[in-house]
Formats: C-alpha cells, structure tokens, sequence
C-alpha cells in the first residue's frame, strides 16, 4: 500500500487542510452559513401585508366599505391615505408603497344608477414579490366590490340568492398549489440557492488546492509524493475535501427536510444520495477546469464565471424550457441543476425514482468525464509556470 | 509647512498613487477582467437568460370527465391564453400524473363529470387545477391564466341568464358587471422577468466586478510586500489617506464609461424600462461607485493573497443580491438581515436606481437612499484607510 504514495499524499493533504484556515471558512463555514441565511431570511415564507396606500376620492359610505375591506386584507397594509392620484404616485416613486386603489369621485352615486363607474388600482411590479401580491389583493378588491354591487341589485330586484351566486360565479376554478399550499418562498427559493452556494464553493475550493500546488511551483513534489500518478494524487488530496463537503451537505439536507421540515413526499435517501453525487460531480467539474485551463487566474475565472451563472440558468427562478435554447443548453452542464430536478421529483413531488434516473446518470457522467483531459493537466503539474 | 502646502502635497502624493495605480490595472490581466471584461459581458449574458421575459405556452394536461360540448368549450377557451398550452387529453388522473412526474406537463386540469349538467341547471361547478410547484413564477403564471378564464366564463354565462330572465338592460357594455375596474402596471408594465431583475443586476455587477478587481489588486499587492522594494517614489511614500483616495479615484474614473454603459446602453439595447433623467441616475449613482471603491479598499484587510478575492468575494454576490430587497423585499426581512443589508451600498444603489429608471423618480424623490449611500462612503473611507495604514504602510527611503 506505502509505495503506491496513497497515504504519504494523503498525510501532505491533511498538514496543508489543517494549515489553512481559507478552508475551514470555504468548506464550512461559508456554505452552512448560507443555508442558515436563506433560512432565516426568508423565515416568513410569504411576505404578507405589502405596503399600499388608498386614494378615496368619494368619500362616501361605499367607498369607506371598499376602504375597510381593503385594510382587512392579508397581503395588504394600507398604510396611507392619499389624497390625491398624484401623492400616491410620488409615494409610489419613493419606494414608501408599492401600489395604491382608487376610487373615483361620484363612485357611489354612479354605481347605484348604473353608470358603471370604474376603480383604478396601480401595481409597481418593479419589486415583483410586493407587486405581484398587491396586484392580488387588489384585483380580488375590485372583483368583490363589482360582485357584491350586482349582487344587491340583483336580489333586490327579486332573484333569487343563490341563483344569483350561480350566475356571478358559474364555475368556480381550485388552484391547487401541489406540495406547497402556503406558497411558502422557503420551500421554493432555499433548496437550490443553498445547493448552488455549495456547489460554487466546491468548485473555486477544488480550483484553490489544486492551482495553488502550481502558483506555488510545489506541484512537481505533490507528484513525486504519490508516485508520479495523477490520479493517486487527485485522490489524496480530493478525498478528505470529499468527506467534508459530504458531511456539509447531508447537514444542510438535514436542515431542510428535518430542522425546517421542508416536505418529503419521496425518499430521504435519494435526495441524500444525490447529494453526495453532486459533491464529487463538482469537484470533477473543477478537476476538468484546471485541466483544461492550468492557469489560477483562468481557472478560478471560469469556475467563478460558471458557478454564479448557475443560479440564473439552471431555471431556479425562470423556466429553463422558456429560455433561448443556446442559454439553456448551459444549463445541462450544471450539476447542481440535477439535483434541483431530483429534489423537485423525490422531496417536493415525491414521485418514482424511476422518473430521476436520467438525473442521477448524468451526476455520475461528470467525475467519469474528468479523466480525458488528465494528461494535459499532468504535464502542467510537472512544469509549473504561474502566470498572475 | 504652512496649510496650503500641506493640501498641496496631499494633493500630490494623491495624484501619484492614482498615476501608480493606474499603471499596476493596465498591467494586469485580471484586474482588466473584473474591470473591464465583466462589466462589460454580464449584463448581456445576464439578459439574453431572462430575455423571454414571460413565461408562455406550459403545457397543462386534461382529464374531462364531463365530455360534453360545454366542457370542450372550457378547454377552447382556457387554451386560448397564452400562458397555457393543452398538452394532451387523458382518461383518467393517474394518466395526467403520470405525465406530470416526467416532467411532460406542470398542471392538470380536472372538469368533473358534473360540469355540463350543472351549468344547465343553474347551479355553481368547480373545476380542479393542479399546478406544479417547482418554480412559483409557472403558478404565478396559472393563477393569471385562470383568474382570466374564469371572469370571461361568468361574463358570458351571466349574460346569457340575464338575457333569458329579461334583464338586458344590464347587458350594455361588453360586461354585465355594475362596477368596472381597471389595473394599471407601473414600472414594469409587461410583468416581464427581464424587465424587473436587470436594472437591480447591472448596479451589483458595477460593485461586485469592482470590489473583485480592487480584491485581487490588493491581495497582489500583499503577497509582493516581502519583497526587496525599489526605489521608493512618491506614490510609494504616500500615507493611508492619499493612498486610498488616489486609489478611490482610479478605480472610479475607471468605472465611468461601464457605468454608462451599464445604466443606459444595456437597458436601450434590450428594451427594458428606461425612463428617469441619465443626470439624476448618474448623479445618484456617484456615491455607490465611491463607496464600493472604499469597500474594497477596506476589504483587502481580508485579502491574504491575490486568488482569496475569488474564494471569499463571489458568494457575496449572491448574498448582495438577496440583502438588496429585489426579491425578497426589505419589509418582511427580519431585523438583523435588515440592519446587515442596510450596510451594504448596493441595496440603496438598485433601490434608488430602479426607482429612477424603471419609475421615472427623479433623485430629489430618492434622497433617503441617496444620503445613506453617502453615509456608507464615509464609513468605508475610515474603514479603508485604517485596514491600509495596517497593510500597506507608507515606505520611507531607507536612510543609509
């Protein structure tokens, strides 16, 4: 076993894991300290009562209904009420709201005598979580309002309560929210920003010990360490950098689904698993990188690039089917983007695994890719040259 | 040494440091990366991602249990929006999971066998819609769909009822509804992806790409200090204050061409919101490319050696992004997060630079985040000159 180099390489690894404290911040501080982040950040899971204000031009008891219905909202706070379009509109342009309801003068007069009068609301959807939900408590004002008008009027002309009902509301359409009825943004935002968080800090810490070796013109000995084999000494020093990033995340999985009981509708163990997966796919990734580029400045450069591209292109927030398909074919070169897609089929759907077979395939595709451009990286181990 | 020397001298060791410093950018490739490059390709590569904008055509699965010409019409009409695309008919809900689980489609429509003959007789039906959950903008999407579809269909049935119960004279408008109402979109008026993240990005590009290259200037810079030193110049013997406000203003006139190129030419190419006056956009943004010239300075305290800014900077980028409030807005942050994002220049810099450019506010209307920018750029001044007076100490001539 000793002339294979295996534990001598794996003896200079750990003195130089123990004598840098960047690594214990890359490896374990900074990626539980984004989960943490994220999880605390967005504790309140949908952010309820967006600051709005109202503009009552009426002043009638119609209008002061509409006004009390309006504050009784959840996902508003009507917290000002303006006088005028124009003040509401400066307060819009002061960030102070993020939209207002108005009520036009004779409101009430003309409702009542059939001259369809017509409420305005203003949705600033330059924040999008306020603005979108505004929009929906204001829209759901706006339908209440005109349906509980006609529905008076309607009655009190003789028909019939429920017919009546039937006829505002003919087919009522359930949205149902599978697998997170509370909308909750946790649930939805946490799991695959903290998983890319990792998986870049995997990727520039793989990039750090191993370009280091050749800044530091101290690759040549790394080598002779382990016998003059490269994969010996990608081995050595990769494997304790394995262990620890596996045991940071199965912590964060279990932060999610048993800390913050995130919901597990599939198996733990494949969400676990694919997690150690996408450990070594990263770190193959990085492997690859420095293979194809043994320069720090390059290497770091495109593992840094690529790392925070990933959490706008693998579709954490905007559908990958809906981008241009030259953008979203980056998106396949993204480890961390599989395990989004496992974790969206065994922890939020809890579907087959049979479903997430591709996913993990393709976990599996990086480290047995990395190996093709070993020869190159040997070479620039052996000669050395760091070019700042 | 009467005042007026002083200031000059400071003036010149200033004017040296910002010559010298100059020098040291334009000889390195990776400080021309983070300046230059970044700026420069980011904001497109970050656009052309969300430039669809909108999310269209989702393909939705249907189980019609009804199977009538009422239930048909339903589907007609729900795939006539264009966020929906019916992907299949199936017979049964275990069919529609099934396409589901492979990812085939993200909703399934479920009209219950109920739906025609209660519609004939008058009484309320529902129709079950299950969406996918994955990604929220997909529900967002949904819910728009459907709210729509469902208002037409009462429009349409309602009118028909008043019609047959002798009530048309509530039929005058193309709604039978007493009270219209309106939504008027402000800012990003196409509800657009694209529209409503790149103003916020294109700011955290300018700071993030200058706080990495100042980093890894600096980080250069500490790694070479065990070396034998030259001569030393002017800018060599300079003090911490002129150093860092001579190297403030290189990386800053630097930044002046990204910055528009950034706040004006990015939105003009790509038809985003770009409303406000280039003066008070400009004029606002000033202190947030101070302030982040500071902050780098003050944060080569943590720069050991030239490749630390790349393990320790660039997941800042992702905390900036969320601090700033863009996504996940500051009123519903708790207060330690919020106090955090209070310090960083960027949450004030997008926030006022959205308002003016997609709002078309103009700076007086953003003077809070307008102040507090500048409030942050004398922190960070202090903060840089103490973290250079101990990391890069004025060197006198050796005296022999």
């Amino acid at each position: 076993m000793s002339d294979t180099g295996f534990k001598a390489g794996l003896r200079r690894e750990l003195r130089q894991l123990g004598s840098r404290r960047m690594y214990i911040l890359c490896m374990i501080v900074v990626p539980i300290g984004m989960a943490l982040f994220f999880l605390s950040l967005l504790s309140e899971g949908l952010p309820m009562k967006a600051p709005t204000a109202i503009v009552d031009l009426d002043h009638s008891e119609l209008s002061r209904t509409i006004g009390r219905n309006l504050a009784s909202q959840q996902l508003l706070d009507v917290s000002y009420d303006a006088e005028s379009y124009d003040a509401a509109m400066e307060k819009v342009r002061r960030g102070e709201i993020f939209g207002f309801f108005l009520i036009p003068p004779h409101f009430q007069r003309d409702a009542l005598s059939g001259r369809r009068p017509s409420l305005e609301y203003y949705t600033n959807l330059t924040y999008f979580i306020p603005g979108s939900l505004s929009f929906k408590g204001f829209k759901t004002q706006a339908v209440m309002t005109s349906g509980g008008l006609m529905r008076t009027t309607l009655v009190s002309l003789g028909m019939d309560a429920d017919e009546v009902n039937s006829m505002m509301q003919p087919v009522i359409i359930d949205i149902n929210a599978l697998n997170n009825p509370w909308l909750n943004y946790n649930i939805y935002l946490a799991p695959s920003f903290v998983m890319a968080s990792l998986a870049l800090m995997i990727m520039l810490v793989t990039v750090f010990s191993i370009t280091g070796e050749i800044k530091r013109g101290t690759s040549p000995q790394w080598l002779a360490t382990c016998r003059g084999r490269l994969s010996t000494a990608l081995l050595t020093k990769l494997l304790p950098q394995t262990a620890i990033f596996m045991a940071v995340g199965l912590f964060i999985v279990w932060l999610f689904f048993y800390y913050e009981h995130f919901p597990m509708n599939g198996s733990i163990w494949a969400i676990a698993g694919a997690t150690l997966l996408m450990v070594v796919a990263c770190q193959a990734f990085a492997v690859f990188v420095c293979s194809a580029v043994p320069n720090p400045r390059l290497a770091y450069s495109l593992c840094a690039l690529f790392g925070i591209l990933t959490f706008s292109f693998t579709g954490f927030s905007f559908p990958v089917p809906s981008m241009y398909g030259a953008i979203a074919i980056f998106s396949y070169t993204a480890p961390v983007r599989y395990w989004f897609l496992i974790y969206i089929n065994e922890g939020l759907n809890g579907v087959d695994l049979y479903y997430s077979r591709y996913y993990f395939a393709a976990l599996l595709l990086f480290p047995l890719l990395c190996w093709v451009l070993f020869p190159r990286l040997k070479k620039a181990l052996l000669n050395p040259v760091y070019v700042p | 040494m009467n005042i007026f020397t002083r200031i000059g001298n400071w003036l010149g060791s200033a004017a040296a440091v910002m010559a010298s410093e100059f020098r040291a950018v334009f000889h390195d490739a990776g400080a021309l990366l983070f300046f230059v490059a970044l700026p420069l390709f980011y904001p497109v590569v970050y656009t052309l991602i969300y430039n669809p904008e909108v999310v269209r055509q989702i393909p939705v699965a249907v189980v019609d249990d009804s199977r009538t010409a009422e239930s048909r019409h339903f589907v007609t009409m729900a795939s006539a929006s264009p966020s929906i695309k019916i992907y299949d008919y199936c017979s049964d809900m275990g069919e529609a999971r099934e396409l589901m689980a492979a990812g085939d489609v993200y909703g399934i429509m479920y009209i219950p066998r109920r739906y025609a003959s209660d519609l004939a007789n008058g009484v309320q039906t529902n129709v079950e819609f299950y969406s996918d959950m994955s990604l929220l903008l997909r529900y967002r999407t949904f819910v728009a769909a459907l709210t729509d579809l469902q208002i037409k269909i009462a429009s349409e049935v309602s009118g028909e009822r008043l019609a047959a119960a002798g009530m048309e004279s509530y039929l005058t408008g193309d709604s039978p509804l007493p009270v219209q109402s309106n939504s008027n979109m402000l800012g990003d008026v196409e509800q657009g992806f694209a529209s409503f993240v790149i103003p916020g990005i294109v700011v955290l590009i300018l700071q993030q790409s200058m706080l990495l290259g100042i980093a890894l200037l600096g980080g250069s810079r500490r790694e070479r200090r065990g070396r034998a030193l030259p001569e030393p110049d002017l800018a060599d013997r300079a003090g911490a204050g002129a150093r860092v406000w001579g190297r403030a203003m290189c990386y800053v006139s630097i930044y002046i061409a990204a910055t528009i190129y950034c706040l004006h030419f990015v939105p003009e190419m790509f038809n985003l919101p770009h409303s406000g006056s280039p003066v008070d956009y400009l004029l606002f943004i000033f202190p947030e490319l101070l302030a982040a010239a500071f902050l780098g300075q003050a944060l080569v305290g943590l720069m050991k050696e030239r490749e630390s800014c790349f393990l320790i900077l660039v997941i800042s980028s992702v905390l900036f992004l969320f601090l700033s409030g863009l996504t996940w807005p500051r009123y519903a942050m708790p207060d330690f997060w919020l106090w955090l994002s209070d310090c960083i220049p960027s949450t004030w810099a997008i926030e006022g630079f959205i308002r003016i450019n997609s709002n078309n506010a103009t700076l007086a209307e953003n003077s809070h985040p307008y102040i507090m920018l500048w409030i942050l750029t004398a922190v960070y001044m202090i903060a840089a000159i103490v973290v250079t007076r101990f990391v890069d100490p004025r060197r006198e001539a050796v005296k022999s």
